[in-house]
């Protein structure tokens, strides 16, 4: 992989780590255009910027820093230089958030962290974590993990039955003529070579 | 303390909504309960056609709120039953021209005077739908064996909870059990797993449906079809008591032999 940046999901915030060998001018770029696209994904989060190392000119960090405060509502921004540092944030567990209902068509659940369902997710239904998504019930509706572009998101449901399934930028759905399927088995979707596996967790 | 008011439901339009009001309601009637029929539709009233009171409108529901007649002068008087009323909506105004609030404030004092009080709900998830479940404590849902029905019942679930009405209970209307076994229609299970939550009646498929709207007689009130079997039988849940379910399948003629000489 070769992204300009990653996202990391923490407990105190979002952490943004660029990528140091790539050329400034796209990491810019690739930046202004995440900041498009989340739109208020970010509100009330904090940023931290994290320059993984990298030696930049100072002008250059004021107009990242600048790019970053963009983003819709965000909480503060941060930035973040020491590795060790990085990785003491890191090393907190992931926040989860836990629902426990039935979410119904309509109804959009959108978190910047893990979610875990305690009930079924049904079609017309939207889930967005920036982590994980795990689902004890029928997931039927539409749902994105790692919706923050974190690649090693994981979609786990008793029923993996959705409409669609969305994994950092990867999009995917069941094939057309997939039979319903009736039998609660856990299921697994995750991202394997830039595609969605999906397979059967075996207790 | 006063009567129980229900708003019938469903999100999706033509699943029967009206038809089941007016059932429910005749059926309720039928068994000595005063009952009020509100029809929320505004600008498309069609339950004072189903009931067959048409001709008997001089004033609406928005008359009431705006005033210009006092509840009682409103309200119709059905012409099988006594204990039966409706009070009509206006056909020549528009959803905006009554307010949750007013709705609420009509159902308060209806309430003193019946025991059920049934609002029939538009289609949509609008300003009219939230006229209809202002003064509601109880939500009856209203779907047919489609995906699109159950669909839109699953979102009208999700508003009514965020509205604080709980535990709404399911009627499947129009149900076609040949399909069902053929595997071309949405069976009962799989409509309950989806919406998880009570199921209060199930209706059959039934063709007298279309003769009796059109004729304005409830097909409550035919105890012998199997609609206005399932009718009654929904009206009788909803005063508490315990009904068993409809058997959908009829009885082949080798199972009739067997039960008359008593062997199954």
């Amino acid at each position: 992989m070769n992204a300009a940046f990653s996202f990391q999901v923490t407990s105190k915030g979002v952490i943004v780590t660029l990528n140091p060998e790539l050329e400034f001018k796209l990491l810019k770029n690739a930046l202004i255009k995440h900041v498009n696209e989340a739109n208020s994904f970010f509100a009330g989060v904090d940023i931290y910027l994290n320059t993984n190392g990298r030696t930049m000119r100072y002008q250059d960090l004021k107009e990242l820093m600048e790019i970053i405060s963009e983003y819709k509502d965000a909480g503060e921004i941060f930035f973040l230089s020491e590795r060790e540092k990085r990785d003491d944030i890191i090393k907190q567990s992931r926040d989860s958030v836990l629902i426990k209902r039935t979410v119904r068509s309509g109804q959009k659940i959108k978190y910047p962290t893990n979610i875990f369902i305690i009930g079924d997710v049904n079609p017309g239904a939207e889930v967005i974590a920036g982590g994980d998504v795990v689902v004890l019930g029928s997931l039927r509706g539409v749902v994105h993990a790692g919706a923050t572009g974190s690649q090693d998101a994981e979609v786990i449901a008793l029923k993996l039955n959705p409409v669609q399934l969305r994994i950092a930028n990867i999009i995917t759905r069941p094939p057309d003529e997939s039979s319903s399927k009736n039998l609660a088995r856990l299921e697994r979707a995750y991202i394997k070579n830039s595609r969605i596996i999906v397979e059967e967790i075996n207790i | 303390m006063g009567g129980k008011t229900i708003v019938i439901t469903s999100g999706k339009g033509g699943v029967g909504k009206t038809t089941a009001t007016a059932n429910i309601g005749t059926a309720l009637a039928s068994i000595d309960k005063r009952v009020c029929l509100i029809d929320a539709d505004i600008g498309l009233r069609n339950l004072d056609v189903v009931l067959g009171l048409e001709n008997r409108i001089v004033y609406d529901v928005v008359d009431v709120v705006e005033k210009n007649c006092r509840l009682e002068q409103a309200l119709i008087r059905d012409k099988r039953f006594s204990n039966l009323f409706l009070l009509p909506a206006a056909q020549t105004r528009d959803k905006t021209a009554v307010t949750p609030y007013q709705m609420q404030e009509l159902i308060n004092v209806l309430k003193e005077e019946m025991d059920f009080i049934l609002v029939d709900s538009p289609a949509g998830i609008e300003q009219g739908f939230k006229n209809a479940i202002a003064g509601a404590d109880q939500a009856v849902i209203v779907t047919t064996p489609e995906v699109s029905a159950v669909r839109d019942a699953d979102r009208i679930i999700g508003l009514l909870e965020s509205e604080g009405i709980k535990d709404p209970e399911l009627i499947i209307n129009r149900i076609r059990i040949d399909m069902v076994d053929r595997g071309d229609m949405m069976g009962i299970q799989d409509m309950i797993e989806i919406l998880a939550i009570a199921l209060l009646g199930i209706v059959p498929e039934d063709e007298n449906i279309v003769i009796s709207t059109n004729k304005g007689e409830p097909i409550a009130l035919q105890k012998k079809s199997r609609a206005g079997q399932a009718f009654n039988n929904l009206a009788r849940r909803i005063i508490g008591e315990e009904v068993d379910f409809m058997k959908l399948k009829k009885d082949t003629l080798m199972k009739k032999i067997k039960k008359i000489v008593g062997l199954s």
